[in-house]
């Protein structure tokens, strides 16, 4: 009986699908030439020919996300930022808990699993740092970076203990430290435009990269021959710095052990 | 040279084809958890490991592809290094947390040497 529900659903589920992708087919066709808006984007989104409209970055979802539509993503940010301090606050009141054993060793999985984890944490930092930096060249950024980093804390969480990232000092306090002068770096790299136009005695804007029609203030898109495409580089580095910490303030409070909660007795310290 | 290596690769690729569908038919026939915990571990490592290795040479024997084919090649011996240490690692992690939680116990079994109380001889208590 269950096999027949189970074989009916799924027929009606490939059918219904083949009906919407017929009905779909007919009602919407994509066209052939490339719509304006999308033109706009890839003719300027890195144009070192055409200085007063471009973006300088070859990848153009972080030039949209950070340039294009800049405030946008520095309020996202400010939401997660805001979600962190709500988890800070639900896990607030929590006292110092010690070890259950002095044994390092019966802590955590096994050696096949420590060992494992030893060599692809690693490699993970590697590749989140090479998508961070690289986020204004090859699809990547910031966020995606810091999203891969916190995967390495989390295997060492769950493979190690926790008191092994917590003896060498990684705590929630050092990752809000972190994370704090993320944002701060993505505050200033907003408002860097605004200061140097101050200077010079030009006009410029909040969260500028290049130099517009309006004001020729604009963020070296190189250094030392090297595309960094003026502040979303900057920005690609705080707000990894500001993920990572994030989530890894998240990870760290969810393996608190209950007997904290409870001995604790729910009363602020 | 190229050749030679193109079909290797070819062959590692059939092989993994085949392991797959032993390690699908093991995921539906066998009788425990441990027991599918070793099949689904076969289709990873003859299953996923291998053919990413044949791949490679298929890569690296393509000639058209010019110097790239030395970045696939290397992307999919990485990869295949990434799933030869992570899949056993997982699936002992699996074993070794279900074991010691006493969530399932071996049945049917022969002998077990960590827990004896876990054991579950063929025709005995069901």
């Amino acid at each position: 009986m269950r096999h027949s529900i189970a074989i009916v659903s799924l027929v009606l589920f490939v059918l219904s699908m083949a009906l919407l992708l017929t009905l779909a087919k007919q009602a919407y066709i994509p066209r052939k030439e490339v719509r304006d808006l999308a033109k706009i984007y890839l003719n300027t989104t890195y144009n070192p020919w055409n200085k007063k409209f471009t973006a300088m970055s070859p990848e153009g979802v972080t030039a949209i996300v950070w340039d294009y539509r800049g405030l946008d993503t520095v309020f996202e940010t400010a939401v997660f930022y805001l979600a962190i301090i709500g988890s800070i606050a639900l896990a607030r009141g929590i006292g110092k808990y010690s070890k259950p054993t002095s044994d390092e060793k019966k802590l955590g999985l096994s050696l096949i699993v420590k060992t494992v984890t030893r060599i692809t944490t690693v490699s993970i930092i590697a590749v989140a740092v090479s998508i961070a930096l690289h986020g204004h060249l090859t699809p990547g950024g910031g966020f995606q970076g810091g999203a891969t980093a916190a995967v390495a804390p989390l295997l060492i969480l769950i493979a190690f203990s926790q008191y092994f990232l917590l003896e060498r000092g990684v705590s929630k306090d050092l990752m809000l430290v972190i994370r704090s002068l993320g944002l701060a770096g993505i505050g200033l790299t907003a408002i860097a435009a605004y200061f140097i136009g101050v200077a010079m005695n030009k006009y410029a804007f909040v969260l500028q990269n290049q130099a517009k029609p309006l004001s020729e203030v604009s963020i070296p898109a190189y250094i030392d021959g090297q595309l960094i495409s003026g502040t979303l580089w900057f920005f690609n580095i705080s707000e990894f710095f500001a993920v990572m910490a994030g989530f890894t303030i998240v990870l760290i409070l969810l393996v608190i052990p209950e007997r904290a909660f409870k001995s604790s007795g729910g009363e602020e310290k | 040279m190229y050749d030679i290596l193109t079909y290797i690769g070819l062959i590692m690729i059939g092989v993994g084809a085949i392991a797959d569908l032993l390690a699908a038919i093991g995921m539906n026939k066998f009788w425990n958890f441990y027991l599918r915990l070793h099949a689904a571990t076969i289709g990873t490592i003859w299953g996923a490991f291998v053919p990413i290795i044949g791949a490679s040479l298929v890569a690296i024997g393509y000639e058209a592809l010019g110097p790239y084919r030395w970045f696939m090649a290397g992307a999919g011996f990485v990869t295949a290094f990434l799933i030869l240490i992570l899949a056993p690692a997982g699936s002992h992690a699996l074993a070794r947390a279900t074991h010691r939680a006493r969530i399932v116990k071996v049945e049917p079994c022969i002998a077990d040497h960590i827990d004896e109380s876990m054991c579950v001889k063929k025709g005995g208590n069901k």
